[in-house]
């Protein structure tokens, strides 16, 4: 298959599991463990769907996907993961490419279901 | 004609009499005339009563002297202001018993005339006890500390009182009425007494907030409005009271509450999320072996006593803030509680191969603490000290004392905190975007510290820190002479 899907989230617990799930699906995996690493990856490797948590160190899951969205000349599928469900401000979601916002605790099985779903889109588009 | 002269001398006679009694009467029942107006209306009812009376006896043509007599009494009473009797009791002639009835009339008007007195000294009594209880409401009304306006009818601010001053910054002047923009220039709220004023009849009572200023110096105030109804069939809106009430500590309390509750949610569900996860991939045959199996329980396992360890904190801390668990103080040595938390955490030390010192001094400085509760605060410090210094650094407790305070100092070699995170380190949850260790605290330990030792205590907790260096967490306590 071929895509390539890149997962940032503060917890190494977390990464682990997800990277491990989309692996299995036979998709190709870069993790970061922050929002700043997740950046310089995104841009060095374009990634087809970027899953990121929301509340990370230095720079937030929106940050990064505004930043990305705004400096790539394609916009990234994105699955945002969040603690903080319905204290997120809907206006700022709407006005990226954010596909689904996952509260946590989240179904690894469902993630991978959204990441299809995402990876059909693109195909599409 | 004889007859015809006598009737017209009566009718005279009481005519003046009765209309000068009239005006005699009249100062004395209302209290609030002047009193030259009393004087000279008393004066002109006396005048008329002797004009009636001697014109009377002149047409009745009465002996002359008896006739000056009864004006000699009748001008001496009016000099005098007194009323009294007019002939003596032996005259009993047409004239002497024409006097025995006037003498009879004296007597009720008299009684009159002390009535009306007794009432007058009453009313004025009266006016200066409500001018008092005026005064009293008044001071009251100043006393409040919440903010008090009254806005009349025209739009016009008629009373207010210190708070409401300070509130609004000006200084109200009873004697001059203006209108209230003129002394207020906030335009939603000017808008709120104007709204109240107009709607006051259908909805008299409202309790809106109202926010002043904005940013770091912004006030919430609660503002209760009522409107003052009066008129017959109480149709008519005569002014608007309006009563602020400062909310801001409230509104900040319960922002905290909410703040702290989501912060907690936020912390239970990222060990949660974990175990589901884990879970999951199991359950879902995701796992390539027995020993992969093993890995993941294992995860679910250390997620689980971590869930379990961030609950226990989180409660701990609430009932020692709440003031549930009451501290149970004694006097005890700081060197056996420093020496008992360097015994717990080394074994930890020893496994990251940090040396863990502990330089006591020979003397038990003592202090008045809860034996737990310290041990507890000390405790936090240290574990976070090892858990922050990389392998093979160290980490030194020592006692001293101080001016009066006996100081414990926890000093280690790890990463150290920017300067920017020096005060927020205490904060429930806080835990800094720059922190190296990445240790997964809970983000309770150093508030709990703070609490113990600052509010509990009457203590003080210092932090000296610099980024790749080391910290310094320092304690102070009074100590017990």
């Amino acid at each position: 298959m071929g895509f390539k899907v890149l997962v940032a989230d503060d917890e190494a617990v977390i990464t682990n599991v997800v990277a491990m799930k989309l692996r299995n699906a036979g998709l190709n995996v870069i993790v970061a463990m922050d929002g700043q690493e997740a950046y310089e990856r995104a841009r060095a490797e374009r990634p087809d769907v970027l899953i990121t948590d929301l509340q990370m160190p230095g720079m937030s899951g929106l940050e990064l996907c505004a930043r990305l969205t705004a400096e790539l000349p394609e916009p990234i599928a994105t699955i945002l993961l969040t603690a903080k469900g319905f204290e997120i401000d809907r206006s700022e979601i709407d006005s990226l490419p954010i596909l689904r916002v996952m509260t946590k605790p989240f179904s690894p099985r469902e993630l991978l279901a959204n990441v299809r779903e995402a990876l059909g889109v693109c195909a599409a588009s | 004609m004889i007859e015809l002269r006598r009737v017209a001398a009566v009718i005279l006679l009481f005519l003046g009499v009765g209309v000068g009694l009239h005006l005699l009467m009249d100062p004395l029942r209302d209290a609030g005339q002047p009193a030259t107006a009393k004087a000279m209306t008393l004066g002109a009812g006396l005048a008329l009563s002797v004009l009636g009376i001697i014109g009377g006896f002149l047409i009745a043509r009465i002996p002359k002297e008896r006739i000056d007599g009864v004006t000699e009494h009748l001008e001496d009473m009016a000099r005098r202001g007194t009323v009294g009797m007019v002939v003596s009791e032996a005259d009993a002639d047409a004239l002497g018993r024409l006097g025995h009835a006037i003498n009879h009339y004296l007597v009720f008007v008299k009684d009159e005339v002390e009535q009306s007195h007794m009432t007058a000294k009453e009313r004025q009594i009266q006016m200066k006890v409500l001018e008092a209880e005026k005064r009293h409401v008044e001071a009251v009304i100043h006393a409040i500390s919440d903010g008090v306006l009254v806005m009349d009818a025209f739009g016009d601010l008629v009373l207010t009182n210190e708070a409401a001053e300070k509130i609004f910054g000006f200084t109200f002047d009873a004697s001059a009425r203006k209108p209230v923009e003129e002394t207020i220039s906030d335009r939603p709220f000017l808008e709120l007494l104007h709204e109240m004023h107009e709607t006051g009849l259908a909805v008299p009572h409202r309790t809106v907030e109202w926010v002043q200023g904005s940013g770091e110096n912004a006030r919430t105030w609660r503002v209760i409005l009522n409107t003052v109804v009066e008129g017959r069939k109480h149709d008519r809106v005569s002014g608007v009271v309006a009563v602020l009430h400062d909310v801001t500590k409230e509104k900040e309390i319960a922002r905290m509450k909410s703040d702290f509750v989501s912060n907690v949610s936020h912390e239970l569900k990222a060990p949660l999320s974990s175990i589901k996860a884990y879970a999951e991939m199991l359950l879902d045959g995701e796992v390539a072996d027995e020993a992969e199996a093993g890995e993941f329980l294992g995860v679910i396992a250390g997620e689980t006593d971590r869930l379990g360890r961030l609950i226990e904190s989180i409660l701990n801390l609430s009932r020692l803030e709440s003031g549930l668990i009451p501290a149970k103080k004694t006097d005890l040595a700081m060197t056996e509680i420093l020496r008992d938390v360097g015994d717990v955490m080394t074994p930890q030390a020893t496994k990251k191969n940090i040396r863990l010192e502990t330089d006591l001094a020979p003397v038990f400085f003592r202090v008045h603490a809860d034996r737990d509760l310290l041990y507890q605060a000390v405790l936090n410090i240290v574990s976070n000290a090892v858990k922050y210094t990389p392998e093979g650094g160290q980490v030194s407790i020592s006692t001293y004392l101080d001016d009066g305070s006996v100081v414990v100092d926890v000093v280690d070699t790890g990463y150290g905190i920017p300067p920017e995170d020096m005060d927020r380190v205490f904060e429930k949850f806080y835990r800094s975007p720059h922190s190296a260790g990445g240790a997964g605290g809970t983000g309770l330990g150093l508030p709990l510290v703070k609490h113990v030792v600052e509010t509990i205590h009457g203590g003080r907790v210092a932090l000296e820190s610099r980024v790749g260096k080391g910290s310094v967490f320092r304690i102070y306590l009074p100590a017990v002479r």
